[in-house]
């Protein structure tokens, strides 16, 4: 953006020199003195004061990034269009936007900024780059254009100003509420985005070095553990008082540290294990001697014995799951019962409404009358299981957990596949909360993703 | 053999011989850092990472640093009996009991008396095989034998997401590890299929630190979880974490013997950050090191002693949260001294660091005065901060004024159309 040619011109300084590159004589990061003098070009004191009332003025508005924007290390430079940040923690400002923008608007620039850090733009950036192999400019003006939708949906507001030319969902088409990999998804580059040419939020936002940035191992870096210390010390602030933070904010808090994992695996790893477990599927036994003892007289060598295991699945068909979310857990679960060794015929699948009135061999997946509807009674469906001869050595219920669960233990393992719901409401018990599946079972969230 | 392929086999091997020869440099490299260290503490290490990724080449080279000759077993392939000992019928077993046979490789680390033991796959072995591993990673024993302190345990896993036929560790096996994730930074391949390798080298203690660095690590561990009793144990509870690294006297244990080591041996925070995380687990591990951080801040009486000589953190954060201690320090025990003493403190922060990190202690400092005292000449330094805080305000009141005024319009907006709509 070209500044109105009222502002009073300011001589411009030399361009920073470069950063040496020479590895191995440089300090790591946040040790030892800077080896490159800081870019010369100083904002005016007033300028300056201003900036840091915004920083103050940011913190009071959200003192949950307190701790994050006081970490930020200000270096000041004209060769920055805006204001900028990089992955190391450092936020570059350029004296003549400074100069442009009042305090509430540089108070929200700040929280804008500090939150591509925090939500690691950077680093979701590069791995979204990673697997779609996607390169060049323009892709990171994508990314740059995509993280910016994500904070400012919804950052400002309640004591924080919306600042004037910021990128928003709806001016792309977009709706709102989205992560930034989601908008990516979703939008291309064109005449919608021509005018957010000029954005540039720095590495901090898209990954991507710039020119005037110190690099890894300039001064005042944030090493990668430190920045960690400094987001869990906001996300212990966040989680440590909910009170005062908005949604978006707390659900940042409670996954940046244990982003969530693809269902299918835990699901696996579960159903895995169950059906490996003591007493199930493969162990080690002196039932019968080993191969080896032939070759080793006078040792008892135990021997692999494989009992495959015998799954029955119960499907909690009530009117509160969707066909599309059981097809597929169920082929899931199909699947990861073939692979740790189970035949066709020892998958045995219980469609269950309160009355689980039919078992099912599952010959093909696609083959099971899944009917139902209406309410749940679980422990029918578990009854129904455990009276199967031979007996199960794993129950693996899918279900939405609006349901009763059985009041003891079966003797068998047990995972639970749960689909997450809000809690309904009932006419008849307005205050109803169902029961979170019991402890002895393993449950897995099914989410969709 | 015809001459002519013998020489043609020799060659082979030369050029093998050359292939192999790679040299090591000395380079920062954290993760070898860690594991050296680890190892050092006498801990069993778990290195997580893709198959495939160098985790043997890495052990190859901590052998060799170590001056230990390297046993690898595969754990995957082998029998539970192989671990707990085979037993052995001998001429009378009712009165003399069956022994348990220890394994080849055993009674030779055994006899040698130090070594490195590397357990690989373990993530692909039955839990059968995990079970029986569990008394060797603990106690140290396999059948009868008991190994000599001098042999070191490192294992190797998979990552869940690549094992896709493996078994994750069981939360007992996986508490007595201290994780590493081991990724491969490009370069240091590509330096070492150019022929050289980072070099692992053997931390080196400092024999004046071993005293105080115990010191420091009992006070850190034992602060933290005086504060944070829950933090003593808490097993895995959802499905995300369970076969990772979690927090219980046992690793609380190792975590401080690492702690200990890191500082005798003057180890960076993220070398200890690396270890403790994966000791104790990320929530904990991180909440461990920022109260490290909170003991390592300078201690506000010392601060309060002498301020003109005092020196704070750098980063502003780090400064807010020093300049508080002080002024909480201040609080508990008041009088005018301090309180001077207390305002030099803030107007040295505001001099050399950013102003705004001072306005929160110097308001509750104010707050703290009697109507006696009387204002300490150093205060007027201090103006730059009041400024911007008065700016501040400035900018929050316009900002309220703002959002006021777009409430009454939309408010005045839903009024109009309920008027048009009752109207029509």
């Amino acid at each position: 953006m070209t500044p109105p040619s009222s502002l009073r011109p300011r001589p411009l300084p030399a361009p920073p020199p470069r950063r040496p590159t020479a590895p191995g004589t440089v300090p790591a990061p946040g040790t030892g003195a800077p080896k490159v003098p800081p870019p010369t070009d100083i904002l005016h004191p007033g300028d300056r004061a201003k900036l840091l009332a915004a920083r103050l003025q940011a913190a009071r508005a959200r003192p949950y990034l307190a701790t994050a924007l006081f970490a930020l290390h200000l270096v000041e430079s004209s060769r920055v269009p805006t204001m900028a940040v990089d992955r190391y923690w450092r936020c570059y400002a350029s004296p003549l936007f400074v100069a442009q923008r009042s305090v509430e608007e540089l108070a929200a620039i700040w929280v804008h900024e500090v939150s591509h850090l925090l939500r690691d733009h950077h680093g979701r950036s590069d791995r979204y780059a990673r697997s779609r192999g996607l390169s060049g400019p323009g892709e990171r003006l994508r990314m740059n254009i995509a993280a910016d939708c994500e904070i400012n949906d919804d950052v400002y507001g309640d004591g924080l100003a919306e600042p004037a030319d910021i990128v928003l969902p709806g001016q792309l088409g977009l709706a709102e509420d989205r992560l930034m990999e989601e908008y990516l998804d979703r939008f291309g580059l064109g005449r919608f985005t021509d005018r957010f040419a000029w954005l540039d939020c720095g590495s901090g936002a898209d990954g991507v070095e710039r020119e005037w940035e110190l690099g890894p191992h300039g001064a005042h870096g944030l090493s990668e553990q430190e920045r960690d210390a400094v987001r869990f010390r906001v996300a212990e602030g966040i989680t440590g008082r909910p009170g005062s933070a908005p949604s978006g904010w707390r659900r940042w808090a409670e996954e940046a540290f244990h982003p969530p994992q693809p269902w299918r695996e835990l699901l696996g790893a579960a159903v895995r294990s169950a059906a490996a477990g003591q007493g199930a599927g493969e162990d080690y036994s002196y039932g019968r001697p080993s191969r080896r003892a032939a070759g080793i007289p006078g040792v008892v060598l135990p021997s692999l014995r494989r009992r495959p295991p015998r799954v029955a699945v119960v499907i909690d068909t009530s009117g509160s799951v969707s066909d599309a979310e059981l097809g597929s857990a169920l082929l899931e679960v199909a699947a990861i019962s073939r692979a740790v060794g189970g035949a066709r015929d020892r998958v045995t699948v219980i469609p269950c409404d309160a009355a689980a009135p039919a078992v099912h061999a599952l010959c093909r997946a696609e083959g099971i009358p899944l009917v139902g509807g209406g309410g749940t009674d679980l422990r029918a469906g578990f009854r129904r299981a455990l009276r199967g001869n031979p007996r199960p050595d794993v129950v693996v219920a899918l279900t939405d957990g609006q349901t009763p669960w059985p009041a003891e233990r079966p003797p068998c393992r047990t995972v639970v596949g749960l689909f997450p719901r809000p809690i309904a409401y009932t006419e008849q018990d307005p205050d109803y909360v169902p029961d979170r599946p019991p402890g002895w079972a393993r449950v897995v969230e099914i989410d969709g993703r | 053999m015809p001459k002519h392929s013998s020489t043609q086999l020799e060659l082979a091997d030369e050029l093998l011989t050359l292939l192999r020869a790679a040299g090591t440099e000395p380079r920062a490299d954290i993760q070898l850092e860690a594991l050296t260290l680890a190892v050092a503490a006498d801990l069993p290490v778990l290195l997580r990472g893709e198959p495939g990724i160098g985790k043997t080449a890495a052990l190859n080279q901590l052998a060799e640093a170590l001056g230990l000759p390297l046993t690898t077993v595969i754990a995957s392939v082998h029998e539970p009996s192989d671990f707990s000992g085979l037993p052995v019928i001998g001429e009378d077993p009712a009165q003399q009991g069956v022994p348990l046979a220890p394994p080849d490789w055993a009674v030779r680390l055994v006899r040698a008396g130090r070594g490195l033991l590397f357990l690989d796959e373990l993530s692909t072995a039955p839990p059968a095989v995990q079970a029986a591993l569990l008394r060797l990673v603990l106690e140290r024993r396999i059948g009868a034998l008991q190994l000599p302190p001098g042999v070191r345990i490192v294992a190797a896993a998979n990552p869940r997401a690549s094992a896709a036929d493996g078994w994750e560790l069981s939360p007992p096996l996986a508490n007595r590890f201290v994780h590493l994730p081991w990724v491969h930074d490009p370069e240091v391949v590509v330096r070492g299929l150019g022929g050289t390798w980072p070099k692992a080298v053997l931390p080196r203690l400092d024999p004046d630190r071993l005293t105080e660095a115990v010191a420091h690590a009992r006070r850190g561990v034992c602060g933290l979880l005086t504060a944070r009793p829950t933090l003593v144990h808490r097993l895995p509870e959802n499905e995300t974490r369970r076969g990772g690294p979690w927090p219980s006297p046992r690793s609380w244990e190792m975590t401080l013997r690492l702690t200990a080591f890191a500082e005798a041996a003057g180890a960076g925070r993220d070398v200890l950050s690396l270890l403790v995380r994966g000791t104790v687990g990320d929530g904990p591990g991180l909440e461990y090191l920022s109260h490290l951080d909170r003991m390592d801040l300078p201690d506000p009486e010392t601060l309060l002693a002498d301020p003109a000589a005092a020196v704070l953190p750098e980063r502003g954060d780090l400064q807010q949260t020093a300049l508080d201690g002080v002024v909480a320090a201040v609080r508990n025990r008041l009088d005018e001294q301090r309180w001077d003493a207390a305002w030099a403190l803030l107007a040295r922060a505001a001099a050399t660091g950013a102003p705004d990190v001072v306005v929160v202690p110097a308001t509750t400092l104010a707050s703290l005065r009697k109507p006696h005292w009387t204002v300490p000449p150093v205060i007027e330094q201090l103006a730059g901060a009041v400024t911007l805080s008065l700016e501040a305000d400035r900018a929050a009141t316009r900002v309220a004024a703002a959002e006021a005024g777009r409430a009454a319009e939309t408010a005045r907006a839903a009024e109009a159309a309920r008027l048009a709509g009752f109207a029509r």
